[in-house]
């Protein structure tokens, strides 16, 4: 069968007939893959993630969890193996930090959490805003306290639309550190910050709905493939594994 | 979690006891006269059952409302069954027709004009929050017209009895629409307690609940249903009775927060017990005069809210 566990196949997807938004994407994620998806606004990252999530559905081709039509999976089934965290998280949500992270079981009925509610604030540094209401938090405490869900939630495949937005540079690499170190999961995220794309095992770099490459930081990480990519010169300068990206003098 | 609920439930039991033996005559539990017993069991019964059945299907239909629509000024009413109810049954009235017929119309026009609210709100296969509530609102505005139209082209007596019907009258209660009743708000309050974990993750926003395994147009159409008939009930058994729709899923979040595996069955808790309570003040106060109920609870709620909404600083607790 195909490889990968979550993979795109020939996959349009379009709101109007007239503007397709994704045409004929070909992806293929491998178990324990800790990718990123790199492109300009508009490019496509948001609907990539939310057709790998099962909200949009494909105008053509298909898309399959594990080998399996992603349609064909009822929700709490999907949801044990899949979650997906979107990038503009509601302002209004009502409820205390600890509700709305503990809310990451509802999938599962009755199996104790690998990831123990405490475990998971703690590893979000929220512990001390367990009972503090969602809507009261900074920006950035919320989109941690959403991680904290996703976190218990146990999915294995983990997509996430701009995880790093709002965060403080610590959280960020502790989020990236923290996703890298719990085992077997597989991460596809929507990024905004370059810079970052280095710390991911591959980049995805994508350009008005279609794939230009897929590769390691340093393959698609280069002054040529950003400038297709954003249309705009960068440069780049190493330094050991470091990258610095800055625009070209004129 | 299980304690809040147990205490809610003594107190709407005390309520119930309360409501029942006690009003313009002191009947005894425990030494009643043939008489008595007859005042009890088909007056007042039936009258303090339908105050609870109503209070509790608006309390609880407010809450899974406000959740559906994630709007906090949801009203059960906002949908306009209670304006659809009350042209049937206006019209009815109008027209002459005998009062056992009066609920069952009642039922359908709410009924009726959920199901046009429902599909009006749909769009790409699924319920839409804000065209439900827009929906509502115009559906709504139309059938008021309506009804303000026939009204002012009908007769006196016709006309009293319809405006009797719309302020809220318990008094007319009758045995035969109470298991009615029962059934379907029964049935709504189970539908919206085994749903509370959708209702709480479409609170997060459609794209979340999705990724949490519900499917938020199908919990979305499940739930509409549910307040449907616990709305269109409770309209049907006494008319319109304000306040307990909007304000107590509110008054029920200052004390036990908004969980709606808490909230709702709170809410309907709360609403039934102060509903039998207003009824109760209503019949007895200046007896035998009756004040309709639906302004002894806004009499009673809208100070209490008032006061929480002074007393707790919700957003720094």
């Amino acid at each position: 069968m195909n490889k990968g566990i979550l993979s795109f196949h020939h996959v349009s997807f379009s709101y109007a007939p007239s503007a397709e938004l994704i045409e004929d994407l070909n992806l293929a994620v491998d178990e324990g893959q800790f990718i990123c998806l790199l492109g300009a606004n508009g490019s496509g990252k948001s609907t990539i993630l939310k057709l790998g999530s099962g909200i949009y559905t494909p105008s053509k081709g298909s898309i399959t969890l594990w080998n399996k039509p992603l349609r064909d999976y009822r929700g709490k089934d999907k949801a044990k193996l899949l979650s997906y965290l979107p990038q503009v998280l509601d302002l209004g949500v009502p409820f205390r930090v600890r509700e709305l992270v503990e809310m990451g079981r509802y999938p599962y009925a009755d199996v104790p959490p690998v990831v123990g509610v405490a475990d998971a604030l703690r590893m979000v540094g929220l512990e001390s805003k367990e009972n503090s209401l969602v809507n009261t938090l900074s920006g950035g405490e919320r989109r941690r306290a959403f991680i904290a869900m996703t976190l218990l939630q146990g999915a294995g495949v983990l997509l996430l639309d701009e995880p790093l937005a709002n965060l403080d540079i610590k959280y960020q690499l502790e989020l990236i550190r923290l996703l890298r170190n719990i085992k077997n999961v597989t991460v596809v995220m929507a990024l905004h910050d370059i810079n970052m794309a280095f710390e991911f095992d591959t980049v995805i770099l994508v350009k008005k709905g279609r794939v230009l490459g897929v590769g390691t930081p340093r393959e698609m990480v280069t002054e040529e493939t950003l400038e297709e990519a954003f249309e705009v010169s960068l440069a780049i300068k190493r330094i050991g594994p470091q990258a610095f990206i800055s625009y070209k003098a004129e | 979690m299980k304690k809040k609920i147990l205490l809610l439930l003594t107190v709407t039991l005390l309520a119930f006891g309360i409501a029942l033996f006690t009003g313009p005559h002191f009947i005894s539990p425990f030494r009643m006269s043939g008489m008595e017993e007859e005042i009890l069991l088909q007056v007042r019964l039936p009258r303090v059952l339908a105050a609870a059945l109503i209070g509790v299907a608006l309390g609880s239909s407010g809450a899974v409302l406000q959740g559906i629509l994630r709007n906090p000024l949801a009203d059960p009413y906002i949908l306009g069954l209670s304006s659809g109810a009350s042209l049937t049954a206006s019209a009815g009235l109008i027209l002459g027709s005998a009062t056992f017929a009066v609920p069952l119309l009642a039922f359908a026009g709410a009924v009726i004009t959920g199901g046009i609210v429902g599909i009006m709100s749909m769009r790409r296969g699924g319920i839409w929050p804000e065209r439900l509530l827009l929906a509502g609102i115009g559906l709504g505005f139309l059938f008021s017209a309506l009804l303000m139209l026939m009204m002012s082209l009908s007769t006196d007596e016709g006309l009293r009895r319809a405006i009797l019907w719309m302020f809220g009258d318990l008094s007319t209660v009758e045995w035969s629409t109470i298991p009615y009743g029962l059934v379907f708000i029964a049935g709504g309050i189970v539908i919206a307690l085994l749903r509370s974990r959708a209702l709480n993750s479409l609170l997060l926003g459609d794209d979340l609940a999705h990724s949490l395994g519900f499917s938020p147009q199908r919990e979305r159409l499940v739930l509409f249903i549910a307040v449907c008939l616990m709305t269109s009930s409770s309209v049907s058994l006494g008319g319109m009775i304000g306040f307990i729709g909007l304000l107590m899923p509110h008054i029920m979040r200052f004390l036990v927060g908004s969980n709606n595996a808490l909230l709702v069955p709170c809410s309907a808790l709360a609403g039934g017990s102060i509903l039998m309570i207003s009824d109760l003040l209503g019949r007895s106060v200046i007896a035998p005069t009756e004040i309709p109920s639906g302004i002894i609870t806004t009499l009673i709620g809208a100070p209490y809210f008032l006061y929480l909404l002074k007393k707790r600083d919700i957003l720094n607790e």
